[in-house]
């Protein structure tokens, strides 16, 4: 990165001027917090004794068997609290926040978890909290809704255009040119202005230090391939940068959705679709028609469907530092259903992507070889749409009942 | 001199504030969308600011946002505004039209091909998610004597209104209040940081000056004669149109233009 928070041609700050101030106090105060010993002592206490950190490194040897290649080991950020590596970056803004002397935070959230995230951690703080949501998320995701409600935060619906991730993320940003006196905008994933995408990449960051130790402690060696699931891109930077530049393969695994199509994915990677452009504060690759419009996107897990990408990685996949692959949604839910069925483990939908992605490669490796798969979420969140996907009656039948049961 | 700063000081001889009014381009239809603009044209607004429209607004309060996902639907094209709003400027010679849009908009259409295609008609640019930092971005319209219309805020630091002013021609935008387009706020000590506010930014520069923000009646606009030079009017007029389609469209601009 260089001074400007660009890395290569991607990134930057392009906001409006009224944020300019905002903006610049935030990169003061991160830079004195992150060379304070005191105050990245005071994270790495939160996340051990609020979040459960370290997460583990699970070996599974059903599942590497089944697949017949490669050794498969999970890194489980499922099992931080809230479940899901959203709780690395809350707690590390959160903890700033503090610092700054602000007393209101907003964010927005695609599958809700950055929105709970973000709830627990301003009850814990005693910061008041407003999450963004698109109306159409919050369809899709209510159980969220309902505990950020429960947490005593104030959830929005934002109606306008897309009714999704990057609508949320402008109507934070408007809340944020009105409000930035008082508020920090805790912006979930490594996208956004300068410091954003440093700051959230470095919170997670956390996440591949901890697979450097445990793979030296349980396999005795780095891993071949490390496979993550590429939304916004946050657990997958926290994953890979601490491998940039090692012999660790890294591969992000984007939203193929259920096709090539304009709205059918959320690939900013190998289609035509995504080009360079600039919005909602920084440079990337964005999914847009040839106006600059920004387009439309589809996946089956609503944390996937962003349509721009960190600008770490469209850097680091330039640089062919990281490697980027998709996965559909039927395989996905394949992916989703194998790991569950083996090992006993309830992956996240985001993360079933990266589980799709590994347990492809993983076939073609030699069992004396070693992937890393990075499980950023559990799964229960996800149980009307696994339902749904995997046709299963009886749930209707439940849901049936108990609205009955209501009446 | 640009000619859209001396096209300002010039009306200024005869009117103590000069009208600055917004059309969304598409909004509800293309062809709707240039009525509006030839109404005001023809009431001899002396600014005209054409909204090209992008999906993702930031600097928009939620009229001018959802009037821009509504224009969206009718897939406006820059390359057809800009060959809309340059005939228009022809036909109409005594009121100055700008463009207004957001940034990547823009750079897919190429700030030189954007230069070359303003040149003839439309005297300046409004662009609110690029930052002044990004001024060389802009050079190209620059050459070809485009202004690009750089934003001042209140709170802002001397060092950062000097920037600006180094790099300001033609007119410079003045938001009035933090947030959004489209929401209104006034009080006796807003009115008093107002007039301080503007009077720093004046010793920086002698660019005409344009309000925006919060500015909906004729009232508003006669509360900030001898501030300013323009008074920017945008979400009031769009409100008017969505109440009562254009002959209320027609009658809110005739009430702003009763500050002369």
């Amino acid at each position: 990165m260089n001074d400007q928070g660009y890395f290569g041609q991607y990134g930057g700050s392009f906001i409006p001027e009224i944020l300019y101030s905002s903006q610049q106090e935030l990169l003061k105060h991160y830079r004195e917090a992150m060379a304070d010993p005191s105050f990245v002592e005071s994270v790495k206490k939160e996340m051990q004794q609020y979040s459960g950190r370290p997460t583990p490194l699970t070996h599974c040897a059903n599942l590497s068997a089944q697949i017949g290649g490669a050794q498969i080991y999970l890194k489980r950020e499922d099992l931080n609290h809230s479940g899901a590596h959203k709780m690395n970056n809350v707690i590390g803004q959160g903890l700033l926040t503090k610092r700054m002397g602000k007393k209101r935070v907003i964010a927005e959230t695609g599958a809700g978890q950055h929105g709970v995230a973000t709830a627990l951690i301003s009850a814990r703080l005693g910061l008041e909290c407003t999450i963004y949501m698109g109306a159409h998320d919050i369809e899709r995701q209510y159980p969220n809704v309902f505990w950020m409600k429960q947490l005593g935060a104030t959830v929005v619906p934002v109606t306008t255009g897309s009714q999704t991730l990057k609508d949320a993320l402008d109507e934070a940003l408007r809340d944020w040119t009105a409000s930035f006196e008082d508020t920090h905008y805790l912006i979930g994933t490594s996208c956004g202005c300068e410091p954003f995408p440093e700051m959230v990449a470095g919170f997670q960051s956390v996440i591949g230090e901890e697979v450097k130790d445990q793979a030296m402690a349980q396999i005795g060696k780095m891993p071949d391939k490390i496979f993550a699931c590429v939304g916004g891109g946050s657990n997958a930077c926290g994953i890979f940068l601490p491998f940039v530049g090692t012999d660790t393969e890294l591969i992000g695994i984007e939203a193929g959705g259920c096709g090539d199509g304009v709205g059918e994915h959320a690939k900013r990677f190998h289609t035509d679709q995504a080009k360079f452009g600039i919005s909602q504060g920084f440079a990337t690759m964005f999914l847009q028609d040839e106006e600059g419009q920004l387009a439309p996107t589809h996946s089956i897990s609503a944390g996937l469907d962003y349509v721009g990408v960190s600008p770490i990685l469209a850097d680091l996949s330039d640089r062919g530092l990281v490697r980027m692959s998709s996965a559909r949604d039927e395989e996905v839910v394949a992916g989703f259903k194998q790991l569950m069925k083996a090992e006993g483990i309830i992956a996240a939908l985001e993360s079933s992507h990266a589980i799709a992605g590994g347990l492809r490669e993983a076939a073609q490796l030699s069992p004396d070889q070693n992937i890393v798969i990075n499980v950023s979420g559990r799964g229960d969140k996800d149980i009307f749409t696994i339902a749904k996907a995997l046709g299963d009656e009886p749930f209707k039948d439940f849901l049936a009942t108990y609205l009955e049961g209501e009446k | 001199m640009s000619t859209l700063a001396t096209f300002v000081k010039q009306q200024r001889q005869q009117k103590s504030m000069l009208l600055m009014t917004h059309v969304i381009y598409g909004y509800p239809t293309i062809d709707e969308s240039l009525q509006m603009m030839t109404s005001l044209l023809e009431k001899g607004v002396a600014i005209l600011e054409v909204q090209f429209p992008f999906s993702d607004p930031v600097a928009d309060g939620p009229v001018i946002t959802n009037a821009c996902h509504d224009a969206l639907e009718n897939k406006p094209k820059l390359s057809q505004c800009l060959a809309d709003i340059t005939k228009l400027a022809a036909e109409y010679p005594n009121t100055k039209v700008l463009l207004m849009s957001y940034l990547n908009p823009i750079l897919q259409y190429g700030f030189e091909a954007l230069a070359a295609d303003m040149q003839a008609g439309v005297a300046g640019i409004i662009i609110p998610d690029l930052p002044i930092d990004h001024h060389a971005m802009a050079a190209p319209l620059v050459e070809k004597s485009v202004d690009p219309i750089w934003l001042m805020i209140p709170d802002m630091s001397d060092e950062r209104m000097e920037f600006v002013s180094q790099h300001a021609q033609g007119l410079l935008y003045c938001v009035s209040r933090k947030g959004v387009t489209g929401q209104g706020s006034d009080s006796q000590s807003e009115q008093s940081q107002l007039e301080s506010y503007l009077n720093s930014i004046k010793k920086h520069t002698d660019v005409p000056l344009a309000l925006g923000f919060g500015i909906s009646t004729a009232q508003d606009i006669q509360g900030i004669v001898g501030l300013v030079d323009v008074a920017v009017v945008g979400s009031a007029l769009l409100r008017a149109y969505q109440n009562g389609g254009l002959s209320e469209f027609n009658e809110k601009a005739d009430e702003l233009l009763t500050v002369q």
